[in-house]
């Protein structure tokens, strides 16, 4: 691997008839790291994430997958949730996953074997010999990650791995990302969802109309966005608009407004020196949230410009 | 990409699409599918042939003769009707008595409602007359060869020579020619209809997959020609099991068989000997079935529901029967330019060589045959593979070798 990077790809684009899908996307996924790939339904994350795999060949760009420059001939190392879940209704639930392993170049005894224990680790022993189509939606689900790592994998790629999960599932999910983490494996997964990208994420790439428009860390993405002020004053007396901020805008009896580039502690005292007091202060950074909404936000007006 | 991965990717899909059709009570009604078969062909036939039965038994020939000239008809009939075999001599002779218009009289037995006649006898036996029904030709010859006999047993009365032949059966050492037109056209028959039942199975197996989603999974590990050829091979070891299975039982029913229909069997002499004759006609089952397989299953892939698969069924019966009608055409004509044509045709060469191993005895051509229609194999299930990707996974073509090894870097 290349610096240290399990997944590279520069100027990726696809085009579906004369729509461009992806528009050239850059991703560098640092090994053993937990990377998101972030945008709006119909951004491209699938897409990019199949380019990535080498399920479809990219129209433009290269990429590099584990070290291999055609990501094919990693896949034994590589494992894949997809975002449409698909398994054989017929199949019993560790053959389903013991499957899974050997489509990767596990045998099939130890995947049996693995299957059985990591069913009982997320709390499906019962199902075990259960087939799939007795299983609910949910339990199929987890059923299915659990074949994507089965063969203990050396790169995780999940698309939209939480959407159709209730919140305990999803508890397990994170529970189970960090943990192939741990083991030393780096994780891939795309998602709309930002609390999940926020507690896991160690880098994002937030794609949008087929383009990336941001690369770094949560707290990167953070800090494209400045930080709010609540300030809620003594004595709530006229004039104080001359002194706040011009963005100052009232709320709830208070003022909310953008964080100063050098600081608040002037403000402060002029508001101390004038007798406005201070009867509450708070300095909030922007979530992942009000970041993405903002630089998705940009990518669609940057679009209708164009 | 190791040969050995391949291989191993390919066998995981096929192992699991043999174990997915032969697990489930479905393919018990499958594997004795024949004998339901059989079951309305016997009821058919015994239907059919009770018709028959009693068809036969009410239909006669008719002579009408002079009282002194009967009795000699009758003779001649009991001497010439032992040359024809049990169930195929003429209908049963009658003799009715000249009364008036001879003509008018024949004309009043052929409309009898007793019985079917199939044709009558009138006149001087020297120059009779017969009358006949549509279908009795064969029986107006008979009466006049009997009317010939006839007149001869009246002019040399006891000098008509008595003879008794005696009969040694011979079986020819080498394939009588034949014996060789009747194990060709078998074989072609045999694989013909082998593979009509179960190549078109294939058609729809891809449709599980792109229905429940599990192509994706199957996508992303393996490379979508060891997907296809692994379906392939899947259901081709359920053919194998169903040959083999009736294959046994066949076999053990042979050794019940009465000697005759043995050694009328035996007769089927193919050019190249017996042994080599089932191995090479295994082999071509097998091309045929990955011949056709392969198209079947590219072709189906293409299709998303199940309605469409089940349209596809007749046009892939048409190619089997067309393919079929030329191997059989080549089986008969050895060394015709129709027979290189059908030897040379990817879809039809695993028929037409079927038939050629038992025509011709040289083995050369058959492992040069294998190997074309090995590669025809591989060449149908890249194009399936191609088309499935750009299509259903709307991808553009995979960088093919000579790509690969251009970018790759030294």
């Amino acid at each position: 691997m290349r610096d240290g990077l399990a997944i590279t790809a520069s100027g990726l684009v696809k085009r579906f008839g004369d729509r461009r899908v992806v528009d050239g996307v850059d991703v560098a996924v640092p090994a053993g790291s937990i990377y998101g790939v972030l945008g709006p339904n119909g951004a491209g994350k699938t897409t990019t994430l199949r380019m990535l795999l080498g399920i479809i060949e990219p129209d433009g760009g290269r990429r590099q997958l584990l070290g291999a420059p055609y990501p094919r001939d990693a896949s034994d190392r590589v494992g894949y949730l997809p975002e449409e879940r698909g398994l054989y209704p017929a199949m019993k639930a560790k053959e389903a996953i013991a499957f899974m392993g050997a489509l990767r170049g596990l045998d099939w005894r130890t995947g049996r074997q693995r299957a059985v224990k990591l069913l009982e680790q997320a709390g499906l022993g019962h199902a075990a010999d259960e087939k799939i189509r007795k299983l609910s939606k949910g339990m199929a689900q987890l059923v299915q990650l659990l074949g994507s790592v089965v063969h203990e994998p050396d790169l995780l790629v999940l698309d939209e791995p939480f959407s159709g999960l209730d919140p305990v599932n999803q508890e397990k999910l994170e529970a189970l990302i960090l943990a192939e983490r741990d083991r030393g494996a780096t994780v891939l997964f795309s998602t709309h969802i930002m609390a999940h990208a926020e507690r896991l994420c160690d880098r994002l790439t937030i794609i949008a109309k087929g383009r990336h428009r941001f690369e770094g860390s949560v707290d990167d993405a953070r800090a494209t966005l400045p930080s709010r002020v609540h300030y809620q004053p003594r004595d709530n007396g006229s004039g104080i608009e001359g002194v706040l901020p011009p963005d100052a805008e009232r709320e709830n009896g208070g003022w909310r407004f953008e964080l100063p580039r050098d600081g608040v502690e002037g403000l402060l005292e002029q508001l101390i020196q004038r007798g406005y007091g201070i009867a509450g202060l708070s300095i909030e950074r922007p979530g992942l949230h009000e970041a993405f909404v903002r630089i998705v936000g940009e990518a669609d007006a940057a679009e209708r410009v164009q | 990409m190791s040969l050995a991965r391949t291989l191993r990717q390919t066998m995981t899909v096929a192992r699991r699409d043999f174990v997915a059709t032969v697990f489930t009570p479905i393919f018990l009604l499958f594997l004795l599918a024949p004998v339901i078969m059989g079951a309305f062909g016997a009821v058919g036939g015994l239907g059919a042939a009770s018709v028959a039965d009693s068809s036969a038994t009410k239909e006669r020939l008719v002579a009408i003769a002079p009282p002194d000239m009967a009795p000699l008809l009758k003779s001649a009939d009991a001497r010439l009707r032992p040359a024809f075999p049990r169930d195929e001599g003429p209908p049963e002779l009658l003799t009715v008595a000249p009364e008036g218009d001879l003509a008018a009289q024949a004309r009043g037995v052929m409309e009898r409602k007793d019985v079917d006649v199939s044709a009558v006898l009138y006149g001087p036996l020297d120059r009779p007359t017969v009358l006949r029904g549509v279908l009795g030709r064969r029986d107006a010859r008979y009466l006049g060869l009997l009317a010939q006999e006839a007149l001869l047993q009246r002019r040399l009365g006891a000098d008509v020579p008595a003879v008794t032949a005696s009969e040694i059966e011979h079986a020819r050492r080498g394939a009588s020619l034949g014996g060789q037109r009747g194990s060709a056209f078998f074989a072609v028959f045999g694989v013909f209809f082998l593979t009509l039942f179960l190549a078109g199975q294939v058609v729809g197996t891809m449709a599980e997959e792109r229905n429940n989603k599990v192509i994706e999974v199957l996508a992303a590990a393996v490379p979508l020609e060891s997907v296809f050829l692994g379906k392939l091979l899947g259901m081709f070891g359920v053919a194998v099991l169903f040959v083999a299975f009736w294959g046994t039982i066949l076999g053990q029913i042979g050794g019940f068989l009465p000697p005759s229909i043995g050694a009328a069997l035996g007769e089927l002499t193919p050019a190249v000997g017996g042994g080599t004759f089932l191995l090479l006609f295994f082999a071509y089952f097998t091309m045929a079935y990955l011949l056709l397989g392969s198209v079947f299953l590219g072709v189906g892939a293409q299709a998303s529901t199940m309605r469409e698969i089940q349209m596809l069924s007749l046009p892939i019966t048409v190619v089997q029967v067309g393919m079929f009608a030329l191997a059989s055409a080549a089986a008969a004509r050895p060394g015709s330019w129709v027979a290189t044509a059908a030897e040379l045709f990817p879809l039809s060469s695993p028929f037409a060589m079927a038939g050629r191993a038992a025509n011709s005895p040289e083995i050369w051509p058959h492992l040069l045959a294998l190997v074309w229609q090995l590669l025809w194999v591989a060449i149908f299930i890249t194009v399936g593979a191609r088309l499935f990707r750009r299509g259903v996974l709307q991808s553009g073509s995979a960088p093919g070798l000579l790509s690969r090894l251009r970018r790759d870097p030294a």
